[in-house]
Formats: structure tokens, C-alpha cells, sequence
């Protein structure tokens, strides 16, 4: 099943993410795809937070600022729980390469197929995802075709997705429902 | 204490006074009223508008804000706070800026796990929360 978590800057989607792949997964193995590139200090205290976050939880880490499908061969056979955090970082790796910048469109496609190769693998995927979307700003070309590509990934496994949570100072909202979520009692 | 939150111009404060309308406060203003904040002496019937505005001055001038905001809770357990949901948008492209939002986020989260009440305001309409 694949759970999806919304939310902005701060919003503590985070620790409500963990928390909720913490209290599905039970005995499953979880992983943890890490898809942030780290630059500078401060990237680096991102990455203490989140690290300090998960502590003790028994996670597994992975980084992998792009090509997410080929985490698949790295996990167990056995029963896998996953939260990929987060998907606007991954969008933007996959968007800005060395190469130059990667179409829309293009990066929509692959991001979905690497999304389907994880989710067959993993009793539960919770996608971390970012509200990039109300600030009224109007930005160059480059970062409306990003804010697009997140906008509609969004939508694309939303509706894939079993569940939709917003998280709103914290608090979680439910968007789209599932029997599993409900059960987690929130 | 009671937390509301919501996009610029969606009816916030209308929507508290007409909550209240029975009740009268002290409105202070995030915008300017910097200097109200500190040694308020009355207890209950604040309102603190703007809230994201008045965490942005005092950012500014290097106060550690969640201290500050602890004592305050402390001393007014019965405020209202009213605040812009900033964290919506592109990471900006400067750091004070990227802290600004990074902060009150994890402030207004931490404000609203004390609050006896959240409520979201969309359109003028109160969404509960909490």
C-alpha cells in the first residue's frame, strides 16, 4: 500500500511519517530512502535532525538523490516497509542533473515507474511530499515547470495512493482514508 | 490557549472577534507592537495577530524565539494565537529566509501540541483541528 504525507516547511510531517511506518510495519523491515543532496552546514544539520529524529526506531538508510528504481535489488525479499522522504527533493535531483535539465514530463514518467518498482516490493511505501503551491508567487520558467512536475506527481500517486494525510502544525488531517490508517488511531 | 491558523487574508482575526463577540482583548498587532510583548501585565483576554510577523522581528534582532514564546505561554495560558501559514511555498533562496519559515513551522507545531484548541481558517470558515 502506498501512503502518501503532505505537508509543508516545518509542518512536522517528519516525525508523523516515521511515526506512522513505525506503528504499520511491525516486524517488517523499514527502510528509510533518504533522497536529500547534502550541501553545506546546514544540509548537514537537516540531516542530524532528521537522523536524531529516527533514532532507535530501527531503520535502515539509504541515500539516493536519484534513479530510485534501483534501490529494489537492495531490499530484503521478506516483508519490507519503506518511507521515501522526500519527494520534492527527489523531483529536483532528478530535474537539475549534471547533464542539464530534464523535461517535465519526462521526469513525471520515471519517477512514477521507479515508485511502482518500490511499492511492489513494500507492504507499506509512505511517500513524504512537499506543499510547494501556496505561496502566489510567480516564479521563472524553470521553477514553475518544477513546481508543475511536484504538482502533478502528487496528484499521479495520490491517486495511485491508498491514503492521503496533510499535516498542519502537526496535526494530521485526513485527505483520502484507509482502513490501515484509520487503525493506526489517530 | 487557542491557535489559528490559515493563509494570508482568509478572515483570521474577523473570524475570532466574531467568535467572541462578547469578549474584548488586547490585539497585538505582529506587525509593529514589538515592544507590547514583553512585561505584558494582563493576564487573559490577548490576542497575538500576526504572529509569523512578530517571530520574524524578533528573528531578526537574534532572540531565541522558542524561549522567549516558552515564558509568554507560561504567563498567558489562556491567549489567542493567530498566525500566517508560511511554510507552503519554494524554499526561498536565503538563509534567514529559510530559517524564518523553518522556525515558526516547528514553533506554531510546538504551540499547537500546548494549545486546547487549533483551527485552520479557509475562506473566513473555522476547520477544527484540535
Amino acid at each position: 500500500m502506498i501512503i502518501m504525507v503532505y505537508g509543508g516547511s516545518g509542518s512536522g510531517k517528519s516525525a508523523y511519517a516515521e511515526w506512522l511506518l513505525t506503528t504499520l510495519a511491525e516486524q517488517n523491515t523499514k527502510y528509510y530512502i533518504a533522497t536529500m543532496q547534502v550541501l553545506g552546514e546546514e544540509g548537514q544539520q537537516k540531516v542530524k535532525r532528521h537522523h536524531d529524529l529516527r533514532a532507535g526506531k530501527g531503520f535502515i538508510t539509504i541515500e539516493k538523490k536519484r534513479d530510485i528504481e534501483g534501490i529494489a535489488k537492495k531490499l530484503s525479499s521478506e516483508r519490507n516497509s519503506i518511507l521515501l522522504e522526500c519527494m520534492s527533493n527527489l523531483v529536483a535531483n532528478e530535474m537539475f542533473t549534471e547533464k542539464g535539465i530534464v523535461k517535465g514530463s519526462e521526469l513525471v514518467r520515471k519517477i512514477m515507474q521507479g515508485i511502482e518498482v518500490l511499492s511492489k516490493q513494500a507492504e507499506h511505501l509512505i511517500v513524504v511530499t512537499n506543499n510547494i503551491f501556496e505561496d502566489g508567487i510567480k516564479y521563472d520558467e524553470t521553477t514553475m515547470e518544477y513546481i508543475k512536475a511536484l504538482g502533478r506527481i502528487n496528484r499521479e500517486l495520490t491517486s495511485l495512493a491508498d491514503s492521503l494525510i496533510e499535516i498542519v502544525v502537526g496535526i494530521p488531517i485526513i485527505i483520502k482514508s484507509c482502513k490501515e490508517v484509520e487503525k493506526c488511531g489517530l | 490557549m487557542e491557535l489559528y491558523i490559515g493563509g494570508y487574508a482568509q478572515g483570521k482575526l474577523e473570524y475570532v472577534l466574531r467568535k467572541y463577540s462578547d469578549k474584548a482583548f488586547i490585539i497585538i498587532d505582529g506587525a509593529r507592537d514589538y515592544k507590547e510583548i514583553e512585561g505584558l501585565k494582563q493576564q487573559n483576554g490577548i490576542i497575538i495577530n500576526h504572529f509569523h510577523l512578530l517571530m520574524k522581528h524578533l528573528l531578526a534582532k537574534g532572540e531565541n524565539v522558542e524561549e522567549l514564546f516558552e515564558v509568554f505561554m507560561a504567563e498567558h495560558p489562556t491567549c489567542i494565537i493567530i498566525s500566517d501559514e508560511i511554510g507552503n511555498g519554494i524554499v526561498p533562496m536565503e538563509k534567514a529566509e529559510r530559517e524564518y519559515r523553518e522556525r515558526v513551522g516547528r514553533l506554531l507545531t510546538y504551540i499547537a501540541s500546548k494549545a486546547d484548541s487549533v483551527e485552520r481558517i479557509i475562506c473566513g470558515m473555522g476547520q477544527k483541528l484540535k
